[in-house]
This record gives structure tokens, sequence and C-alpha cells, in this order.
């Protein structure tokens, strides 16, 4: 009886985003009020692992060891002794981590408990109430949310450090804004949009933002999927239309990237302001990807497992409909 | 009512605070949750709950306890209503065996090896298992396995290891010992289970009758086959009761004579009342499992322990029609209030041995000699077991068999974060001593499905993290049950076409060695193969020896054709399977 009451309320927030029109897309200049209400709509439906979300339940493990086994790599690659001792298990202990469009938490919450001082975004408020309330359930998190009342503090506060913000990486990187009751930082070691830049209207505003936000040397991981016509028929036509796994209205496939424009933008993307010259993927690598500056491989659901597997970009239909990106800031002292 | 509810800006965030209760119904509901379990109870949060401590149960926390990813991120409870300090403190003379055992494949001691517990089992105790024979009470036809078809390494081992139940608890419960940080809560019931909020993602209070309250990311029940924990999840399961009773009883013999092998064969005869089983222990120790009829395991167990064994070693021996007549005249005797006497059977036994012109002093004859095997010893003396000389004391009992599956794994909805392991999820015919071995699998599933989730940040509680364990263990459980069901039920008939198909697949069988390598596999199996291809073969043989035993069943009249087209069919399965093989 509780569930179905508190779907009714839950439109009923939604509902109430939409009349006044009152959503970040008003102040951001990426956000999409109608993707925000349309996410809020399904907000309820983010844990239950079944329905609606199950393809992204699915997929989380696979794109959270994408990030571990990333961020080993470079992290051996640095280590003086060679990073023997450095395992992917362990390699987000105590780094600052944003998660750009959190959704119902689904990777926030992985990624706290690896240890990261996660902080979840999303420009939806029902959203960041249905992941603070998921959240909330587990001793193990240190939860810290804009939409926690008092009386929900926890009284034993785990050891995973994990912030709910209902907010916009626009307002997060506004310096006007007064001092945020919740100390976050200025810029993250990582910054994760995944399945977040096809539902914003400007994508490359978006990605600036993104970019602004990470520390130099961070890095930054974006997962979307290709406009392709094989996009078009799982995404679209087989999950929503045939299927009828995900609601309709979820994805809208003029928004859809292909990796080649992701790559493009950075080519084309300066480091900094002081260094204009230098880019965060070498232009000069046409038929490639240097290894530690990005890289890009292919999500591709296996239906008969009902799981998700990486396969490398240049393989058959490899980045033809999901793909992860991962790409490193460069740091300040590669631009003098 | 509602007021403003939206702050994009971060600075706004400030005002949540206040506002937030006529901001979002979850948020409400957040409240609601926080204020509730702050005035029930204080509960205690454990990461896994396991309730039952039998053998799967503390396989599952000693593994939990000792793999370094999960014991360092999660709580582990095991909640046992039974005394198991007197497990940890039993001890029994060395010859003496309990009457409850278990035969671990190679792979099964391979995960305790690994998560460290087979230290602490008393290897003493345990005896490799390096032959077995197999044979059918009404045609005769047998198979043999040996353990030099597993090759060298495994051949060493034996192909699988007899474990006193107890032995293995015990040595799990000292493994345990040495983790402060896996709670033993003994002596203590679960009174009820509950959930901590009606919302879906709801999760599990056990109440304990000493009043603590356990809230637990993952509820494991290995609770066997009543379990409560199944209940809570509302998974229903589906199976039945065999017409069946299992006796145990640790049986006394001679020793093996100078020039046999030593006691280490298993024998197995498929009667038609059900199979009987011989497991080695020791020199002058085994243990049997014999799966009859109920009120013949009632009249058996109502007897002089003296009669029990004399018809042990005739079930081993006698002809079957002449066994029937036995069982007619230990009936009779039970209906009439007097049981029979051990001079009255040796004298029926004596009688219908000379009907059947077996010598007094050969292999086959069922009487007891007072003496051991002297000399050479007979040619065919490794086809039956040693002649059984009397039971160890109190050690005689039965149980009910049934088959029983769980018609899922892992809890869904409002039973969310459960999942079930070991008998909870699966009983089993003891024929192919496959029971807790299959626990054992789930065990050494789990946890890697536990471990992996953790290294990826996963809920070990959430459907998805559970979700490789019913994948891995369903089907394979399922395979391994189903086989040894129609196993069963292949061999419990007298019909005639049907024992004349199955005597002819029998000797199939021991004809292929390759069909008979893929049996072997599971013996030999280690663990770091999943799955178990071996086995898949194997039931694929048994599943079309019945499936022809059926067609041979439905047109017993008119048979001959039919019977051979389902023998040509076994034939071509076999031969088929031989080639996957």
């Amino acid at each position: 009886m509780y569930s179905t009451s508190r779907r009714a309320l839950t439109r009923f927030a939604a509902q109430i985003c939409q009349r006044r029109g009152l959503h970040a897309g008003a102040t951001g200049a990426t956000v999409n009020d109608a993707e925000i209400s349309h996410f809020s709509r399904l907000s309820s439906e983010w844990w239950d692992e079944g329905g609606e979300f199950s393809f992204l339940h699915r997929m989380n493990p696979v794109r959270v060891r994408f990030i571990q086994e990333k961020l080993a790599e470079i992290a051996r690659d640095e280590a003086p002794d060679g990073g023997e001792t450095i395992e992917p298990g362990s390699v987000l202990q105590g780094l600052d981590v944003l998660d750009v469009g959190c959704g119902g938490g689904l990777l926030s919450e992985s990624l706290a408990r690896l240890g990261a001082r996660t902080v979840g975004i999303d420009a939806s408020g029902a959203n960041i109430a249905i992941a603070s309330l998921h959240a909330s359930a587990d001793p193990s998190f240190r939860l810290q949310s804009s939409t926690l009342p008092p009386t929900a503090q926890q009284s034993a506060p785990g050891r995973n450090s994990l912030t709910y913000l209902h907010t916009t990486t626009d307002a997060l990187l506004d310096s006007t804004s007064e001092a945020p009751t919740l100390s976050i930082p200025r810029q993250f070691d990582v910054v994760t949009a995944l399945e977040v830049i096809e539902h914003v209207d400007n994508p490359t505003h978006f990605l600036d933002t993104c970019c602004s936000l990470v520390k130099p040397g961070g890095h930054l991981f974006l997962s979307t999927m290709a406009r392709t016509p094989l996009a078009y028929a799982l995404t679209i036509l087989f999950a929503e239309h045939i299927s009828g796994k995900v609601s309709k209205g979820t994805h809208t496939y003029s928004k859809y990237i292909n990796p080649e424009e992701l790559i493009d933008f950075f080519k084309n993307y300066p480091s900094a302001e002081s260094n204009p010259a230098q880019k965060w993927i070498s232009p000069e690598a046409t038929s490639y990807l240097p290894r530690h500056q990005a890289e890009l491989k292919g999500l591709i659901y296996n239906p008969l497992q009902g799981g998700w597997f990486l396969a490398p970009r240049n393989s058959m239909a490899g980045a033809q409909c999901n793909y992860i990106f991962w790409i490193r800031k460069p740091k300040v002292s590669d631009t003098i | 009512m509602v007021t403003i509810i939206h702050f994009p800006m971060l600075s706004r965030s400030a005002l949540c605070a206040r506002r937030c209760r006529s901001f979002h119904p979850a948020i409400r509901e957040l409240s609601k949750r926080k204020a509730s379990t702050t005035t029930t109870d204080s509960h205690e949060n454990v990461d896994v709950v396991i309730v039952g401590g039998g053998p799967a149960g503390l396989a599952l926390a000693s593994a939990l306890g000792s793999s370094p990813a999960i014991k360092d991120n999660l709580t582990v409870a095991l909640i046992e209503a039974g005394d198991l300090t007197k497990i940890q403190e039993w001890s029994a003379s060395p010859g003496d065996f309990s009457n409850r055992v278990s035969s671990l494949t190679n792979a099964s001691q391979d995960f305790l090896k690994r998560t460290g517990a087979w230290n602490s089992v008393d290897q003493r105790r345990t005896c490799g298992v390096e032959e077995m024979q197999v044979w059918d009470g009404v045609s005769d036809a047998r198979i043999e396995f040996n353990s030099t078809d597993l090759g060298a390494e495994s051949s060493f081992n034996g192909m699988s290891r007899m474990t006193e139940n107890l032995n293995l608890q015990r040595g799990l419960l000292r493994h345990l010992a040495d983790m402060p940080q896996v709670q033993l809560l003994q002596k203590t019931k679960v009174q009820s289970i509950t959930r901590d909020s009606d919302d879906k993602q709801s999760w599990p209070l056990v109440h304990l009758d000493n009043g603590r309250v356990l809230r637990s990311r993952l509820l494991v029940g290995a609770d066997g086959f009543n379990s409560p924990v199944r209940s809570f999840a509302g998974i229903s399961s589906y199976g039945w009761s065999y017409d069946t009773q299992a006796i145990v009883a640790t049986l006394e013999h001679h020793p093996r004579g100078a020039f046999e092998g030593p006691n280490t064969t298993a024998y197995q005869r498929f009667l038609p009342t059900g199979p009987i089983a011989f497991l080695p222990f020791s020199s002058t120790a085994s243990s049997l499992v014999w799966s009859t009829r109920p009120h013949i395991a009632k009249a058996l167990l109502s007897c002089e322990p003296a009669a029990l064994s004399t018809m042990i070693n005739a079930a081993f021996r006698l002809p079957a029609f002449s066994l029937k007549y036995l069982y007619d005249r230990i009936l009779e005797a039970h209906a009439a209030g007097t049981p029979i006497t051990p001079a009255q059977l040796q004298e029926e036994i004596q009688f219908r041995e000379k009907a059947h012109s077996i010598d007094p002093l050969s292999t086959h004859s069922s009487l007891i000699r007072h003496s051991g095997p002297v000399g050479i010893a007979s040619p065919d003396a490794h086809l039956v077991p040693p002649l059984v000389t009397g039971l160890q004391p109190g050690t005689a009992a039965s149980f009910p068999l049934r088959f029983n599956h769980a018609d899922v794994y892992i809890g869904e909805g409002k039973g969310s974060r459960t999942v079930l392991v070991g008998d909870a999820a699966h009983t089993v015919h003891p024929l192919a001593g496959q029971g807790l071995n299959m626990g054992l699998s789930d065990v050494e599933c789990l946890t890697r499905c536990i471990e992996k989730a953790i290294l990826h940040g996963g809920d070990v509680g959430s459907y998805t993290a559970l979700l490789p364990y019913a994948q891995e263990r369903y089907l394979a459980n399922h395979i391994l049950m189903a086989a040894v069901d129609k196993l069963h039920k292949l061999y419990t008939t007298e019909l005639e076409p049907v024992v004349w198909a199955r005597s002819v697949g029998l000797e199939v069988l021991n004809e292929l060695d390759s069909v008979k390598a893929a049996i072997m596999m599971q013996a030999g199996a280690n663990a770091q193969q999943h799955g178990s291809p071996g086995w898949n073969a194997a039931a694929s043989v048994i599943q079309n020896a019945s499936a022809a035993v059926e067609t041979v069943s439905a047109v017993v009249p008119a048979l001959s054709r039919t019977i051979i087209g389902g023998i040509g069919n076994l034939l071509a399965q076999v031969n088929q399977t031989k080639r996957q093989v």
C-alpha cells in the first residue's frame, strides 16, 4: 500500500516541478526541463532491479570496473616503484569524485563503497530525494544530502562518504554562489557523467562545465550512445517500443553522440587558458587514441547472460551503440 | 500547503533542510523510517546474517571470514538454534564413526582447503574412496569406477573422501574459532523475520529469542529443508517425498585379507526397493546408507542389531527375489510382534543360498563366518563388500528421503536481500552422495559472487550482485538432481523389459570409457572448473536411459519393437555423448 502511495506522491512532486517550471533549466544552460520531468516521474523505479532500470543495474558493475582499471593503470604508470601494489579494488580510496546526473545513485553508491569521497548531483530533485532515501537505509554510508531533514541524520554514520546535492554543474561552477552548507571541493579527482550527455540540451557546454570541475591530472568518464542505426534499433525501437522494458521517451535519437564527435571535441579542447596550444588529446593522433590520454570502449549487452561486457572500440559493432569514454585532464606541469 | 520546493543553486540548499519536510514524499518517508527505527528498538546492523549452523552454513561463515576482501568490508553473523559447543567438543575414539557421513568430492575438498578449513578437519577420520562398484540388483549388470580413471594427480586423492558430517562441522567450527569477526550466535532461535519498512527495497530484520534484532544487508538461508528464510522470502519450492526411508548405521567388519586391496572401495547395489550403499571408513569400519520402503525400514530397525547386520550382508549378495522373500518373513514376524531373531534369519538365508547353489564359503554367501578372510582371496572377492559382523551401538537410525527444489534462490520484492544455499534450496536423494557437495558448491559460488560485488563497489544484498550465483548454481543443481531422481526411478522397478533395457544400459556404460570418464569428472573436478560438463553428459545418458524405460513401460503389452527402439535411442544418445565428451 505504501509503495503505491509513494508512487502517487512522486508523480505529484514531478507534476509540481513541471507546473512551476522551476527546474534548473531556468538557470543552467544545459539541463532540459522535459528530460528532468521524465526522470522525476520514473524516480521511484530507480532501485527496482527488475524494472525500468534493470539494464542500468546490470551495466553498473561493468562501468565501475572500467573506472577502477583505468585509474589503476594510470596510477601504476606514474608510481615511482612500478606500482605493483596498486590494486583496482582500492584505487578509488580517498579520491574526490563527482557523479554528475547521479539519478537514483546507482553509480554514486558503488563509488562511495569503494572509498571515494563521492558527491552525486542531479538536476531532478525527485532523483536526489530517492537517492538520499535509498542511501539512508545503508548504514555503511556517511550520508549528507541537500534534501535530508535533520531528523534523518544518521546516528552512527558509516565510513563511506556520500553527499547528494540537487544542483547542476553550472551552479557548482558559479563562483558567485554563497558558501555551500555542505562543504564540497571546487574540483575533483574524478568526474563521471555516465548515460547523461544524451539527456542535456547543450552537450558542448555541458562537457565544458564537466571539464572545469576536473582537477588538473584528474579523470573524466563519460558514457552514452552512438548516433547509429544500430543504436536506434536497440535503444529506442527495441528497448522502448518492442520490449517495452524502457519507458517511451527515455531516449532521444538526435541527442546521441558519436564517438568521433567526442574525440574531436577533446582534440580541440585546450588544457588551460594559459596554454591554448595543448589539447586534451594530441591532435596528431589521427588513427588511435594515446593510451595515457583517452580510451573508448563499446558496452555491449549480452541478452543470453543478461549482462554487459566491454568491447574494444574497433571491434565489430564495438562502439556502435553504447560506449564508455575516459579522458584525462592534462596536468599543470605538462602545460609549462 | 506545498511551498516552493526547488533549489537549483547550491547556495540555496541551506534552505532545504528547513523546507524539505514539504519537499518530497521520499523525504517524508525518510523521516518516518528514521523515527520508527529509533522508537522500535536498537537493532544491530549486520551485513551478512546466516541462519543455520549445519555444514553449509558453517562453511559459508568460514569462507566469508577467511576471504581478505570480505572480512575487511562485511560483518558476518551465524545463528544456530542447537548447541555448537557440543559439536566443537565432539570426540569419538578412533575406531568409532558417526552415522551421518558425506562423500566429499575433490572440488569440495579443494574449496575447503582454499578457505583453510580443511586443516581443521581430522584427516585420520576420513577415508579416500579409490574405487566404486555399482551394480543392478536384478540383472547384476555392473559398472566399476576407479580413481586411476581420473589421471595421476587426482587418483592420489581418490575419487572422493568419506567424511563424517560431525568431523566436518567440528573442523569448520575450529576454523571459525580463529575468526573473532564472525559472530556465532548458538543456542539462539530466530523468532521471526520482518522487514524494516513496507518499501520494495526493505531490509530484513531478524528477531532472535534473546531479544536482539539483526538488520541484515543479506540474509542467507542455510536452514535446511523447512527453511524459515525461504518462507520469509516467499519462495515456493516443488518436490515430493519418495516412498523411501534411508537406514544409516556404522558397520563393523573384518579387515580385508592379506591378498585383497585395502578397504577403500564404495559399493552400491540398486535393489528394487532402493539402493544400498557401503561406504568405507577404516579397515574395520564402514558406513551404511540403505534406502528402502518405510515399512521395511521400520521392521528392520525393530530387529536385533545382529539380524539387521545379517540382512545387510544378504542385501549385497542374495538375488532380489530371495530378498523379497526375506522381507516378507521379517514383516510377518514384525506384524506378529515377535521380531525375527538372527538365528531364524541365518537359517532362512542358508536355505535360500542352497536353493541358489551359493557355496557357504564363497564370496557370495551372506552367512557370518567367525574369522576374517584367510589365505588367498577368491578372484571375485572385490565384487562385494566385506561381511558385516556387527553394528556400532546406537548408530542405526533412519530418515525419510525427499526431492525438493526451491523455485528460485534469490528473494525478490518483499523478500529481497535473501538468498538460499544448501538444503534450504535443494534436497536430493542420497544415492549419488551429492547433497552436501551441492551445498558446498553453492557456498563456494556465493562467496565468489560476494567477493566480486565488493571488488566493484556493489551492494552484496542486491539482486544484481546475487544474480550470477543463481545463474551458475540453479541449472547445475537442477541437472544433477534430475539425474539422481531419474536414476532412483530407473532402478526401483522389476518390470522385466525395463530390467533388460537397464542391464544393457549399464553394460553399455561400462564399456564406454569416455562416458565413464564424464561421470568421473564430477568426482575429480577441481574447484577451478566451474559448472560440471561431466555431469551434464552423464545426466543426459541417464535421462535417455530413463526415457527408454518410460517408453518401455508405456507399451509393455505390445512391446518388442518399442523396446528395441528405446534401446536404439539410448545407444544413439550414448554415442552422441561420447562424441561430445
